[in-house]
């Protein structure tokens, strides 16, 4: 037994013992520990083969909670296809570059409990953060040597990679390799069409959906009198009282990720441009970005930019969700994934004082045949991703099987809980037991996904698909906006720059008949 | 940087190439390997720098010297040629500057000197990466200590935070994590030159009645000139190459005020322009190059 | 020389010394005091960063900054102890939260990094030195050029030399292996080692050499059992910088290495910038063992390296 299998031994005794003491209950005990990840060989102890000093609770204690399709149930249909079919590539090595994401981590946990055991296949799962990821995946295709066998795509690069992937409808045609109960048709589709999909060809299996939705702090607003904003007008107004109700206690009207040359900027940006009715192209595929609707969508975002704590020109995600935890903004429109953190004791100052709520109404909308590139305007920014198996993989098989596991219903709920609350991209995880025990004030709640799944089915918006996306939108966009954001540009020379790129990227791409 | 000639002295008499008396043998295996990773890359970079890649052949593709047309043109690397400038400036006159006084304190005499010397290396053994990430939780603009400690001083205010704000004093945040992490750098390599100076100029300065500050000025700085000199290299070589802070501190902004050129080309390298990164390296490198060769040759360095 | 400061010093300092003693005490004193306070504030960041690798979450996003505070040991449980990240969210909240999975354990990392960095400085050594010996010695017309040219190796922008690197070692199958590592880590520490150990060389007179080889030793015994005794400090301190610039490099190695090689500064990078926000106290405790594990080594050999660069490298 080494230390680390000591310590989990250890650490399951001693939680046994709390529900021994009626400090805990038997329910919540097994649930805590099929959630830590400890798998089969805790199970195993647990059902009474290892130690004796441990509670026994029964078998179908831990099948109702690892749910009938776990693979941790030897019986399932799940573990039995793990072996049988997954068996056949024993001693098959392969690997999975992919952004450092919570769920990626719960799935790699759990792969190392279930996938790794059962199959035989050993997978290397490297896990970056976004911008590595994308150097990662640029290098290995570029020489089209393979070096990974599944590609983490980012739905804005879907346009550039789209022919370094294999098709996934020709994998589904194997069927002596779908995973039973695998079900394409679960994943919702939305998120089909708008992070998998490139010129209306499935070209990826979606991941993950991390979505705009509003997050606005409870206790202020009541103390304040304020509801819940429905229009953008609303949403400025709030903003406003806040700040200068609150701002000489320390809490800024709202807060954003605008780290400048970094695509958070980009992303924040969208959500204002679409909510008034602009878009990034026309559908005749040249850019309209700076039209009056986008210089009043940027004016709007300047304004914003008033209320909120100086630090957020240097702040992306990341730093946004942390000033929002230690109670430094009263509202925001950003990613839900950080949302379950808010609940989280340790590491936030708002438990139970966030609520999350449904975008305001944006003052124009247009459609997606308005725009070019399957661009679909909408507030709800997703920022989605999709795995795919490289077309230069020497184990396209063994990939296959990886990739259907991975996505599918039983991993993706425990990927979301595990993860923290993440955001699934399948309809039945939303429904699912034992997502639905998330939904009350707890670290990892979900009781946002009502919000989600609203956001995801009706507002979302999706950035253009095109090869030159992943370059413009950061190395261009985030940069010019940059300098408006901080007051080095005014906005209409900011918006003309975006435009130009915009156009000169397309050209560029049409000369040379990509797109 | 010595100037050690008594070899020269002595009769050169031919000898095989390959004979141990020769100087080939014994640089050898260091040649090869500098030559396989400097050469092939500069090689690389300047066939590189001539081309485009293109996605669709997954290829590059030959454009002539447009890249380099680009190049001149192209006011974002004129900003980023600018910040680089600015900021290795900056960098290196505080550092030498306080690695001078703080290396002429050492050596003047202090209680447990050793103790003082290990701490100041602890900087030094700071990956610059994970450095950039301390300073970032201390130069937070609501949160950080040093931004705590600047604004009750009064020295900037909380609309303009280290990071954050329109950035105005963004590049001064991030030259904190360089300044602290390379002024020990300075500090080690002057004391031991402080250490290593001949004492008989001293001793005759102060027969002569030289105070304190004449015997610094004419006599100790020319006699650290070439020590000076080594620190100054291989600090401007770094300098102008300098990235971990940027990328993880700022990533270039706000808007491109912490833009240095080799973030720019990491930038293009990430966006797949890489005939362009060529460009810009063998530019930056041509530029490196150029300077520490005038330096040495102004300064009269010589191997 | 000696001679001549032994009868210089009395008649212009021994007056002094007894009268003012107290005085040059006192400045002694000044002086601590003084490098005391500059001691602090250059360790500061590094004390600070290492109050974080103890400090609940909920701690680090708060001012005036708390210095005292009931410690944590979960970062280190989870980074140096292996304990499941998921277990220590479950203990800590009762729930699990943002991340899960194990790849914190960061032990790891430490110990490719110890071993990357301490096999290439072996090896700038190894080539560097007799690299420096020849072109100390031996009659070379045009040996400033052939320094300058070692120098300018130093030269690329690392951001550039990355993606040659890359296709090279893609071609050679060395992606993701040590000795690809440590390679690179050789040849980028190379250009300094030869320079440094050069002047040292040069410290050592000439004829020492010859005296040696008139005593029948070979130009290659001269070197190995006379000459370099002469350098070892000097050779102490090239290897402590070698280790450090190796420790810290970033990009090549990040360029490089996958997931069977990662080193200390690769890993803390995926600590930051995840989704799920950067984890302070995860990425404090990673630098702090990984900074304690050096520092015990710098304690070790600073002497050396003060001392071994005084007598060469940099003087005049």
């Amino acid at each position: 037994m080494n230390e680390i299998d000591r310590q989990q031994r250890l650490w399951i005794a001693k939680q046994a013992e709390k529900v021994r003491k009626g400090r805990m209950t038997r329910r919540e005990f097994i649930r805590a520990a099929a959630m830590a990840g400890f798998g089969i060989t805790s199970m195993r102890y647990l059902t009474g083969c290892a130690a004796p000093q441990a509670p026994v609770p029964t078998p179908a204690q831990v099948a109702a909670t690892a749910g009938p399709e776990s693979a941790i149930e030897p019986t399932s249909e799940t573990a039995k296809w793990l072996r049988d079919v997954g068996g056949q590539f024993r001693g098959t090595t392969l690997r999975v570059v992919s952004e450092s994401t919570p769920p990626s981590r719960a799935i790699s946990q759990i792969m190392q409990e279930e996938f790794i055991p059962l199959t035989g296949i050993n997978v290397e799962w490297e896990q970056l953060p976004l911008d590595q990821v994308l150097a990662k995946i640029s290098q290995d295709t570029a020489g089209g040597l393979g070096q990974n066998d599944i590609y983490y795509w980012d739905q804005a690069w879907i346009g550039r990679f789209v022919n370094d992937g294999v098709d996934p409808q020709e994998m589904m045609q194997k069927t002596e390799l779908s995973m039973p109960n695998w079900n394409f048709d679960d994943f919702l589709p939305p998120l089909v069409e708008n992070i998998a999909t490139y010129k209306g060809k499935l070209a990826a299996i979606p991941y993950d959906i991390p979505i705009f939705i509003m997050m606005y702090r409870k206790d202020i607003f009541e103390e304040l009198g304020l509801s819940v904003p429905t229009t953008m007008d609303e949403y400025l107004e709030v903003v406003r009282a806040i700040y200068e109700a609150k701002s000489g206690d320390g809490v800024y009207g709202t807060t954003a990720q605008w780290k400048s040359g970094h695509y958070a900027l980009e992303c924040n940006w969208t959500a204002w441009h679409w909510a008034h009715g602009a878009s990034i192209f026309g559908a005749d595929e040249v850019s309209n970005l700076n039209d009056e609707r986008g210089i009043a969508a940027a004016n709007y975002m300047l304004e914003l930019g008033k209320y909120m704590p100086p630090g957020v020109t240097t702040w992306d995600w990341s730093g946004e969700g942390d000033s929002f935890a230690q109670g430094l903004a009263g509202i925001y429109i950003s990613w839900g994934e950080f949302f379950p953190g808010f609940d989280d004791p340790s590491r936030s100052k708002i438990v139970g004082l966030a609520e999350a709520a449904p975008c305001p109404k944006e003052i124009a909308l247009r459609t997606k045949a308005e725009c070019g590139f399957d661009e679909t305007p909408g507030i709800s920014h997703q920022g989605g991703s999709s795995l795919a198996i490289s077309r230069y993989s020497k184990n396209i098989d063994a990939a296959w099987i990886f990739l259907q596991w991975a996505t599918s219903a039983d991993i993706t709920v425990r990927a979301s809980i595990l993860g923290g609350g993440a955001s699934p991209t399948r309809r039945s995880t939303f429904t699912d037991p034992r997502t639905l025990e998330f939904n009350k004030v707890v670290p990892g709640t979900t009781r946002h996904f009502a919000v989600t799944l609203d956001a995801i089915e009706n507002r979302m918006g999706t950035e253009p698909h095109h090869p030159a996306w992943a370059a413009l939108s950061v190395d261009s966009f985030a940069v010019e906006l940059g300098k408006m954001t901080t007051g080095q540009q005014d906005v209409k020379t900011t918006l003309d720059n975006m435009k130009a790129a915009a156009d000169k990227a397309v050209a560029m791409f049409r000369q040379h008949q990509y797109a | 940087m010595q100037a050690t000639r008594s070899h020269e002295t002595r009769t050169r008499r031919r000898v095989p190439l390959w004979s141990p008396e020769a100087p080939l043998i014994w640089m050898a295996p260091a040649i090869i390997l500098l030559l396989l990773y400097s050469i092939y890359p500069l090689i690389y970079n300047i066939w590189t720098s001539f081309h485009k890649f293109d996605p669709l052949v997954r290829d590059f593709v030959w454009v002539g010297g447009e890249n380099w047309s680009t190049l001149f043109t192209d006011l974002r690397a004129l900003n980023a040629v600018r910040v680089t400038f600015t900021y290795s400036a900056i960098a290196l006159s505080v550092q030498l500057t306080l690695g001078l006084a703080i290396a002429m304190l050492l050596d003047a005499g202090v209680y447990g000197r050793g103790l003082w010397q290990s701490l100041l290396i602890l900087p030094m053994v700071t990956p610059p990466a994970v450095v950039g990430l301390i300073f970032r939780l201390l130069e937070h603009s609501e949160y950080g200590v040093i931004s705590w400690v600047l604004y009750s001083a009064g020295l900037i205010g909380r609309q303009e935070p280290l990071l954050g704000g329109t950035g105005q004093n963004a590049l001064f945040g991030v030259l904190l994590a360089d300044i602290w992490q390379w002024t020990p750098f300075c500090i080690l390599i002057l004391l031991a030159g402080l250490k290593a100076l001949p004492t008989d100029p001293l001793e005759a300065a102060e027969v002569d009645g030289a105070n304190a500050w004449q015997k610094f000025w004419h006599v100790k700085l020319p006699l650290l000139r070439n020590v000076l000199a080594v620190v100054i290299l291989f600090r401007i070589i770094d300098l102008f190459r300098v990235f971990d802070y940027i990328y993880v501190m700022t990533s270039g902004g706000p808007g491109q005020r912490t833009e240095t050129i080799s973030y720019y080309a990491y930038q293009t390298y990430v966006f797949i322009n890489w005939g362009y990164t060529a460009t810009l390296g063998v530019a930056i490198l041509v530029v490196i190059w150029l300077t520490a060769f005038l330096y040495t040759r102004i300064f009269h360095v010589e191997w | 020389m000696a001679a001549e400061r032994l009868t210089a010093k009395p008649v212009a300092t021994t007056p002094k010394v007894d009268r003012l003693a107290w005085l040059r005490d006192g400045r002694t004193w000044l002086r601590t005091i003084l490098i005391v306070f500059i001691v602090f504030i250059f360790v500061f960041p590094i004390y600070f960063w290492f109050l974080a690798s103890f400090k609940p979450f909920g701690l680090i996003f708060t001012l005036p900054p708390v210095f005292f505070f009931e410690p944590t040991f979960t970062w280190y449980s989870v980074v140096l102890g292996g304990v499941p990240y998921n277990k220590v969210m479950l203990e800590l909240t009762g729930a699990l939260t943002s991340t899960g999975g194990g790849l914190y354990y960061s032990v790891p990392y430490i110990i490719d990094s110890i071993i990357i960095a301490t096999i290439s400085t072996l090896l700038v050594v190894l080539v560097g030195t007799p690299a420096a010996y020849a072109l100390s010695r031996f009659p070379m017309r045009r040996r400033h050029d052939v320094a300058f040219w070692i120098l300018s190796t130093r030269m690329m922008p690392v951001v550039v030399a990355a993606m040659p690197f890359f296709l090279m070692y893609r071609a050679l199958g060395w992606i993701d292996t040590y000795h690809g590592v440590v390679l690179v880590h050789t040849v980028i520490n190379l250009p300094l080692a030869i320079l440094l150990l050069k002047s040292f060389f040069d410290e050592v007179p000439f004829d020492l050499d010859e005296a040696a080889m008139v005593d029948g030793a070979t130009r290659w015994q001269a070197f190995y059992k006379v000459i370099i005794y002469y350098v070892l400090p000097g050779l102490a301190a090239t290897a402590i910088l070698s280790f450090i610039f190796s420790w810290n490099e970033f990009l090549l190695t990040l360029t490089l290495t996958r997931t069977s090689v990662r080193t200390m500064p690769v890993a803390a990078s995926t600590f930051d910038t995840a989704t799920g926000g950067t984890e302070w106290g995860f990425l404090a405790a990673l630098g702090t063992s990984a900074m304690v594990s050096v520092f015990i080594f710098v304690l070790f050999v600073q002497r050396h390296l003060v001392r071994g660069l005084t007598m060469g490298a940099v003087k005049g």
